[in-house]
This record gives structure tokens, C-alpha cells and sequence, in this order.
């Protein structure tokens, strides 16, 4: 098959969890670009349908289910739905998640509570989603899984605890399933995304950039052809892989732009 | 601190994994690696001058019968040889691909030159000859490519090393430690050109079908495929997709090592 064409996923079904923003809209784009469709869920309805909106504008098609992406059998529901509606599933993007109540503050002040919901919404709500659709891609010999992580799953950060936590879980489950599903036909991979601001605001607070190597944030719109790269067969060689999109943030010990220049002299 | 001027962030593509129009430079063209990546960035669009790092009349043969695929794709190409402990040689290689092909792009250093002996048994020349084909190359051709792509605020450096890189195997101390190198110079190339518009990635290969002296004995390759999850070698056309997914990233990878290996580095 030549190159190009092994990028195209026409006529794929992609179920993507936190579709109605940021990250998760711009890939079901990409996705629908690419010749999918896309089954969207997430909490809020509402952004699900200006996401599947969106997707219609450009010719293309885009469901929504609305779920809770921490509870069992809503998730069981939405894989169900998926499959009602178009048959199969070939891709599932573990999306949703986000900052937790409680990251932050001094562990000392950390309530168990906030511990577990950090934990459900960032690492247990994907090992949920891809309990409920592995048995169905197993069953077919095929499928992707692509979870997404952040930057924060490799390194620490101050005072983040449940975030950190969940995503270095999230790196490592990546390298489960796909040790495990692999020889079923499932590749499973990982994006670790770095600062992709929503908002002008956000990059505000970010400083326009300023600390990353590349010198700019990440657009939330360039996240999309690696995920369509990876659903694809021309990441058929790549699976229990996390992919770092971060302008050169995890290559770097700061501060950004350190030079240093030491001469070459011999021993005296 | 100096005036933060943000690095201009870049627009989406109608088609997000073609390349028309690029001049690209694969070194070590002559092997598998090398040939795929020449074929699948033709077949994305770009132009390809094909180089091999050793002269002799095969070599010559393999090199120019890649570049011939390259034409028969319909783009620009060129079949060229250098020698990698002369820096001339390596500049004079630079200029003639920005010159037949009107430009450098994109830059793979594929080239790979397989040892492997107990350390007892290498001499000070055969490490001299590993690093020179596997480290000093890259490092050599980068160099060379980096000065014409600051010209145009655009480049992607693609620099393909063994598995061997991350895991330790008996025998292959010289070899393991040059691909290493290659893994640390990309990251610090990423950080030393992070504001040039160049992009410094590697893919990390797993033992692939038809590798010189690990890939190609029927019988240690057996051995070997009955040990890894995805029971069997990485496929040269799906390193090939990958340089070309790299190669057309929007600039926010960069310091990133991308393991294609069918999950053989995710497993204990």
C-alpha cells in the first residue's frame, strides 16, 4: 500500500472520550478528516453536539453519547451504543480526564476523597474504557487503543500528586495492554502531550511559551495527526509506545536556552 | 532576560501527511531502513537523494537502484556517496542534495554499520570505525544539514537507531553505546535548535527483517521471534511510515525517541 493511503482510516469507527473540548474535539476532527466516524463522549452533551456540529460542517459524521466515563456501567452502555449504532469499534481514545481537586496543596492537606477522584477520573476511567471494548476488538483480532497521558506522567511536579500518579499509571497500563493484546491484534499507545492552553488566558499563564524550548505552547489542532498516525497502519510497528508532544520539554533540564560553552584543553 | 518574541505557531495542512514539495536526505540509503524511508517519503511527495557511507560497487548498485525507485515515483532523487570521518566530504554531500533537489528538508540518518564481539576481542580501530559510521555521521550530516535549514527556519532531523540503544545485548558494547550517543545528541540538538525551526527526532527500531548481522541468520532470528510479544520482526515499510509521520509533524515533537519495536521494549 503506498505511504499515504496506510494514514487513511475511511470508513473506521474511532470512540473518543472527552470529545467536547479542547484536545479530544480537535482529534475527533482530525479523525473525521481522515475518513472516520467518530462516536463522542463525555459528561456535558451539550459541547458533545457542537464537537459532532463541527464535524458535520466538514462533511463528516459524528455521534455523541453522553457518559460518565468513572462509572461501570455507563461505560458498558457507551461501548454498547457505539456498537449498536455502527457495528464495531476500531479505535478507542481514552481522552477525559483533567486536574484534580486537591493537586496543588500540601499532601498533608490531601483528603482521601480527593486521592480516589483523581485517581478514577485519570487512570481508573481508561482501564474502564478499554475493559469494556477489549473483549469486542479481541473478538475481531483487531483494533487501536490510544490513551493519553501528559508530560507529568514521566516527571514529578510540585505539590501534583493524583494527576502525576494517574498518568505514570496511564504510561505504564499503555505497556500492559499492549504486551498483553498485542498477539490479539490490539496496539495500544500513549500521548504524553505537553502545554496545549484552551484559552488565551491559559496561555497567558503559561507566559506565551516562554519556558518551552520551542518557544511557543502546543495548538490544540496538532495533536490530531498523531493520533490519526497512530490509529493508522502506518504505526502498525509502533505498540506499547508513549509519545511525547511537548515542544522539547521532556528533552530539556531547564532553565530554557541554558548554553553553556566549555573550551577543549588538553591536560597540562 | 531578553525580549520573548513567541515562536509563530503553525497553520493545519489540508492533508496532514504529505510532504510535496520537501527535498529530504536519506543517509545509509543502501539498506533496509535507509530504502524504505527513501520510498515512503517519495510516495508522500518529497524529493529523495539517496547516500550511502561506503563506496564500494554493491553499495553503489543499492544506492542508485533506490534512487531509480525514488524516480520512478516521479520525484526529483540523487545517488550519493561520503565518506563519514571526512568532513568535507560530508559538506560537499550536504550541497549537492540542497543544490539537485533545490533545498534540504528533511534530513534521516539511517546509516548502520553492525558489529558485535566481546569487548575482550575489539580493538581500538573498530571502535574508531563503529563510531565513525553510526555516531560520527549523524553528527557530521546534521551539522551540514542544520546550516542550510536556518536559512529557510525549517528542518526535520530523523535519526533511526537499534533497540540496542536501550537495552543491553552481549557482544554489542561498541555498537549499543554509538546508538545511545545518537539517542543523547538528539535531545541536545533539539534543545540547541529549538529555535531555529528544526526539529531533532530518533525512532529506536527493533531487530528488523534483513538486518545485517542481527536480522538476517534464519536461526538466531527464530530464536528471537519466539521471544518477542509481537512474534516477529519489525517490518523496514513500517519504519518507513514512521520517518514520514515524523517528517511531516507541525514542529511540536522534537527531542522525542519514538520506540518502533512491536512492544518488545514495553515488556520486562
Amino acid at each position: 500500500m503506498p505511504t499515504p493511503e496506510r494514514f487513511r482510516l475511511d470508513g473506521q469507527v474511532i470512540l473518543l472520550t472527552g470529545a467536547g473540548r479542547g484536545l479530544g474535539r480537535a482529534m475527533a476532527l482530525a479523525y473525521s478528516d481522515a475518513g472516520a466516524r467518530v462516536v463522542g463522549a463525555s459528561r456535558t452533551a451539550s459541547q458533545l453536539e457542537e464537537t459532532a456540529e463541527l464535524v458535520a460542517e466538514r462533511g463528516g459524521e459524528a455521534i455523541s453519547v453522553p457518559t460518565d466515563v468513572t462509572d461501570p456501567e455507563a461505560v458498558e452502555s457507551m461501548v454498547a451504543q457505539t456498537v449498536d449504532r455502527f457495528g464495531h469499534v476500531d479505535v478507542l481514545v481514552n481522552n477525559a480526564g483533567g486536574g484534580a481537586a486537591g493537586d496543588g496543596s500540601p499532601l498533608e492537606q490531601l483528603t482521601d476523597e480527593q486521592w480516589r477522584w483523581g485517581i478514577d477520573m485519570n487512570l481508573t476511567s481508561q482501564m474502564l474504557c478499554a475493559r469494556a471494548v477489549l473483549p469486542h476488538m479481541a473478538e475481531r483480532g483487531s483494533g487501536v487503543i490510544i490513551n493519553v497521558a501528559s508530560g507529568f506522567g514521566l516527571r514529578g511536579g510540585r505539590d501534583n500528586w493524583m494527576y502525576v500518579s494517574a498518568k505514570a499509571g496511564v504510561v505504564n497500563f499503555t505497556r500492559s495492554l499492549a504486551v498483553s493484546y498485542g498477539p490479539a491484534g490490539v496496539r495500544t499507545n500513549c500521548i504524553a502531550p505537553g502545554i496545549f492552553p484552551h484559552t488565551p488566558e491559559a496561555l497567558e499563564r503559561w507566559r506565551g511559551g516562554r519556558y518551552i524550548p520551542v518557544g511557543r505552547a502546543g495548538v490544540a489542532w496538532e495533536m490530531g495527526p498523531l493520533a490519526v498516525f497512530l490509529s493508522s497502519d502506518a504505526a502498525a510497528g509502533i505498540n506499547g509506545e508513549t509519545i511525547a508532544q511537548d515542544g522539547g520539554g521532556l528533552a530539556m533540564i531547564g532553565p530554557t536556552g541554558w548554553a553553556p560553552r566549555v573550551r577543549l584543553t588538553e591536560p597540562t | 532576560m531578553s525580549e520573548f518574541i513567541p515562536t509563530p505557531s503553525p497553520e493545519p495542512s489540508e492533508d496532514p501527511f504529505l510532504l510535496t514539495g520537501q527535498a529530504a536526505l536519506v543517509v545509509g540509503g543502501g539498506d533496509p531502513l535507509g530504502r524504505a524511508a527513501a520510498v515512503a517519503l517519495a510516495e508522500a511527495g518529497a524529493d529523495v537523494a539517496v547516500a550511502s557511507l561506503r563506496a564500494g560497487p554493491q553499495e553503489l548498485v543499492r544506492v542508485n537502484s533506490v534512487a531509480n525507485e525514488v524516480w520512478s515515483l516521479g520525484r526529483a532523487n540523487a545517488a550519493i556517496t561520503l565518506d563519514a570521518s571526512n568532513e568535507n566530504s560530508v559538506d560537499a554531500a550536504i550541497a549537492r542534495t540542497s543544490s539537485e533537489l533545490g533545498g534540504l528538508h528533511i534530513l534521516v540518518n539511517a546509516a548502520d554499520l553492525p558489529v558485535a564481539a566481546p569487548l575482550d576481542e575489539t580493538s581500538a580501530d573498530d571502535w574508531h570505525a563503529v563510531l565513525t559510521a553510526n555516531l560520527l555521521a549523524p553528527a557530521l550530516t546534521s551539522r551540514a544539514a542544520a546550516r542550510v535549514m536556518k536559512m529557510s527556519g525549517f528542518g526535520r532531523i530523523i535519526n533511526v537507531v537499534s533497540i540496542l540503544a536501550a537495552r543491553g545485548v552481549a557482544n554489542t558494547s561498541p555498537y549499543a553505546a554509538a546508538h545511545a550517543g545518537v539517542l543523547a545528541m538528539t535531545r541536545a540538538l533539539s534543545q540547541e535548535w529549538s529555535r531555529s525551526g528544526i526539529t531533532v527526532n530518533a525512532l529506536q527500531v527493533g531487530i528488523y527483517e534483513g538486518q545485517r548481522g542481527f536480522g538476517d541468520n534464519p536461526e538466531s532470528v527464530q530464536q528471537l521471534v519466539r521471544m518477542l510479544p509481537a512474534k516477529a520482526l519489525v517490518r523496514p515499510d513500517d519504519v518507513g511510515s514512521a520517518v514520514v509521520a515524523l517528517a511531516a509533524d507541525s514542529g511540536f515533537i522534537t527531542g522525542e525517541t519514538i520506540a518502533v519495536d512491536g512492544a518488545a521494549t514495553a515488556r520486562v
